[in-house]
């Protein structure tokens, strides 16, 4: 064995450590070195860790990649001509009837929808998953009026009794949290969970795919569901790869290790457009930015602050710069495309001297605040300092804090922040999705208002809004608590975004709805090669 | 080191000028040490004068500019002036530096010696709690102690001084326990000497060259760990210009902007390679055992 002395030795040490710290940095960013691209595999790259799978907790459109086709709903969005829209059709559901009133609601079921486990999806399946649902009363419950009740009529007929009309009841339906989990899930339940431990990580439902495996922070893995009723899916498996770093995904899907990569920054994708094989889609989308401003905590519970913020965001700066231009700036809560929005409602721009006047107004001075982002989405860094230049012109200070993703959606639900930032799409084609999440109290937390707005004449506006059934009626409701939610500034709305995303050009059949970003409808998606 | 024994020929050949400056001149790398020291302590000294913009002034249109007149090191994703940044960036890493350094081996000088004069029971707790720090990897308790703190720079610097202590401390009591057995010092305590003024008047003295020796070549460690802390994100938080925060920051665009990791990069490189240089020369002139190694 050679073995070196000496000086000779210590720069040998030094070349090894440099080719092994070459060798890190490279597999670091190019991932393996085998691809995984076999034609009936498909990769889809994550930016961070989904947090939880059971349908009836998440609230996150993250988490949804993994759940929505584990799962099936009694209606599921159109595809009209290869292109999502916002109407729906029948999935589990045969047909139905809706009583005079617009409060009950009958749904005869298809026969053969089988779960994953072999058992047959039922009228009593979907009662079960139902009240798991509201038993639960956690997010995705708020989707549906409060004390909705549901019965098995047959054995394959259900009713749904709502407390009062709800006009978007059959489109929350298609939502991730409408999915019908089996019930045999009972017997994996511990102290009356309902197996909310055991399906935080697992998959129980009828759709085309099934959980196989979730190594925690690396991947998870999909594989068809041998006892779907559906036509089988192209794929034997789906990998669903977490990649922190946006170079490192845009990297692997060049190299041909993703087939789809999400959540690339604004410069990656117009860099990303040149290479060959790959394509950029790009749909409209009702995809928004925006800040919590923490209500519930001085000074933010003074309007004036919130007002001053506001009027000190450099909105177009934020998007020439930081989403080079492919973007614009909201309009109030509600995004532009969506019915219901108010175009002529007050829009904030930058101007330092309102700012300053609505800050010595609420006479607070010097105020110091925190601003909470993770690395979800890799402009909530820019933006964040952006808020933080623009606000030092105010004499408010502003401090950045980088959390892991887990860590910022628990602190944001709790209320422990004061500036928080996050991004939000609807779920079905209705301002109640904006109006009534971000504004009604009940709604307090990550499920909605995470401002821990509260404002009693808002709550009434957008209730009534919510039961109404003239759609004139509701945008006129919702219009008038447009004007008061501008005004009194709970969030800052800063800008909506076009949806991008990057895939190989071997995946075909790949349909984008609004509705439901970051899921991919891999029950229907191939791979030429 | 190895503290096989006293290193008292040292402060004779450092009061000696001429013949220390031969002995730079004799060594290249050392000089090219000093000389690259000396750069970053200017900048570090003049920043605010050296620098163009200001480093946290954010200019959201002039976003990832390449280097160009106006941006020697072009700009970040919020349109910040690189160049500045690293000017600024340099003030913090090598405060850093000396901050660990100082810290640790002025608290390591005074256990180790300490210890090293007393010994018995003081001595063999002291140095099994030394063992226990040594005997788990420094970066891996940097790294734990400063998760537990709570990423800051300043709980950064902390960390790494708590872990490089024990090094002090084995250095200073090893020389302290030889100059403990030397005639004058035994000569001083038959004259009624307490351990205070032994520690003082011959132990502090005769310990210092290997203590600085080991300083100096920490320096550049220290300065690599502060930027490898704020690269995994527990150092330096946004938006204050750090090296190592940077470097992490402009992986995201590394592959369309170089720029961004380089320039940052560069300067930890430079700065780190000057103060190994400089502190291989410093142990090359205080111990003339190594001479002609």
């Amino acid at each position: 064995m050679f073995i070196a002395t000496g000086p000779s030795n210590r720069k040998f040490q030094t070349i090894a450590f440099a080719a092994a710290l070459a060798t890190t940095l490279a597999a670091v960013l190019a991932g393996p070195a085998v691809a995984d691209s076999a034609k009936d595999v498909l990769t889809i790259g994550k930016a961070a860790d989904p947090q939880t799978l059971d349908p009836d907790i998440t609230v996150d459109n993250n988490d949804w990649t993994v759940t929505y086709y584990a799962y099936q709903r009694l209606v599921h969005y159109k595809t009209i001509n290869g292109k999502g829209s916002t109407e729906v059709e029948p999935e589990l559901a045969d047909s139905w009837s809706v009583s005079a009133d617009g409060l009950t609601w009958d749904f005869k079921l298809k026969a053969g929808n089988k779960f994953d486990d072999g058992s047959s999806l039922d009228a009593a399946a979907v009662k079960y998953s139902f009240d798991r649902l509201f038993k639960l009363k956690q997010g995705p419950s708020e989707a549906l009026p409060e004390n909705t009740t549901v019965t098995v009529i047959g054995p394959m007929e259900v009713r749904f009794q709502l407390p009062s009309p709800y006009a978007p009841f059959l489109y929350a339906l298609a939502n991730n949290g409408c999915g019908i989990v089996n019930p045999k899930v009972e017997e994996k339940a511990k102290d009356g969970d309902m197996a909310k431990a055991w399906l935080a990580a697992n998959t129980a439902g009828s759709g085309p795919y099934k959980l196989v495996s979730w190594d925690k922070g690396q991947s998870l893995v999909l594989e068809p569901n041998a006892n779907y009723a559906g036509e089988k899916p192209a794929f034997s498996k789906v990998r669903v790869k977490i990649v922190g770093e946006a170079a490192a995904r845009r990297l692997q899907l060049e190299n041909g290790d993703l087939d789809i990569a999400e959540d690339l920054p604004v410069d990656q994708v117009e860099a990303i457009k040149k290479k060959p094989g790959i394509r950029v889609e790009e749909y409209p989308s009702l995809l928004v930015t925006y800040l919590y401003l923490n209500n519930s905590k001085p000074p933010l519970d003074k309007p004036e602050v919130r007002r001053a913020i506001s009027w000190a965001i450099d909105y177009q700066g934020i998007v020439d710069g930081i989403f080079d231009g492919q973007a614009k700036q909201m309009r109030g809560p509600i995004p532009d495309g969506m019915w219901g929005q108010d175009p002529n409602v007050m829009q904030y721009t930058q101007d330092l001297a309102k700012a300053k006047a609505e800050l010595a107004k609420s006479g607070v001075t010097a105020p110091k605040l925190s601003f909470l982002y993770s690395e979800r989405d890799p402009n909530w860094e820019p933006i964040g300092l952006a808020v933080q230049a623009n606000l030092a012109a105010l004499g408010i200070e502003v401090k950045l804090e980088k959390l892991a993703n887990a860590a910022y959606r628990e602190r944001l639900g709790k209320g422990d922040f004061e500036i928080g930032v996050g991004k939000w799409s609807p779920d079905f084609a209705d301002p109640y999705m904006f109006m009534n999440y971000w504004f009604d109290s009940n709604r307090k937390g990550l499920s909605g208002d995470r401002a821990f707005y509260v404002n009693p004449k808002v709550d009434e506006l957008v209730r009534k809004a919510a039961s109404a059934t003239d759609q004139a009626e509701r945008v006129k409701l919702y219009k008038e608590a447009q004007a008061i939610v501008v005004d009194e500034a709970p969030y800052v709305y800063l800008v909506q975004k076009n949806s991008q995303i990057a895939l190989r050009d071997s995946v075909a059949g790949f349909v984008f709805n609004p509705m439901l970003e970051q899921i991919y409808n891999i029950g229907a998606m191939s791979k030429t090669k | 080191m190895s503290a096989a024994g006293p290193i008292v020929a040292a402060p004779v050949a450092i009061s000696d000028w001429g013949f220390l400056f031969y002995r730079i001149r004799k060594s290249p790398l050392t000089v090219l040490g000093i000389l690259m020291i000396l750069t970053v302590l200017v900048f570090v000294a003049f920043a605010p004068w050296l620098a163009t913009h200001d480093p946290n002034a954010i200019s959201l249109r002039a976003r990832l500019a390449p280097p160009s007149g106006a941006h020697w090191f072009g700009t970040d994703e919020v349109g910040r002036d690189l160049y500045s940044r690293v000017v600024f960036g340099g003030r913090l890493s090598v405060g850093v530096g000396f901050f660990v350094v100082v810290i640790a081996g002025g608290v390591g000088a005074v256990v180790g010696c300490l210890s090293g004069i007393l010994g018995g029971r003081v001595d063999t707790v002291l140095m099994r709690i030394m063992d226990v720090v040594l005997s788990v990897p420094s970066l891996v308790v940097t790294m734990a102690l400063a998760a537990a703190l709570g990423p800051s720079l300043f709980n950064a610097m902390l960390a790494m001084a708590i872990v490089r202590i024990p090094f002090y401390v084995r250095l200073a009591r090893g020389q302290a326990l030889v100059i403990r057995e030397m005639p004058y010092v035994k000569g001083a305590y038959i004259f009624g000497a307490s351990n205070w003024q032994v520690l003082r008047w011959h132990v502090a003295r005769n310990a210092m060259p290997p203590l600085i020796v080991q300083a100096t070549l920490d320096l550049g460690g220290a300065i690599l760990m502060a930027s490898a802390l704020s690269f995994i994100g527990l150092g330096a938080q946004q938006p204050t210009a750090e090296w190592g925060a940077m470097v992490s920051t402009g992986r995201n665009f590394i592959l369309d902007q170089w720029w961004y990791s380089a320039f940052p990069g560069f300067a930890i490189l430079f700065t780190a390679t000057g103060f190994n240089l400089l502190g291989d020369g410093v142990r090359d002139l205080l111990d003339p055992r190594q001479k002609g190694r």
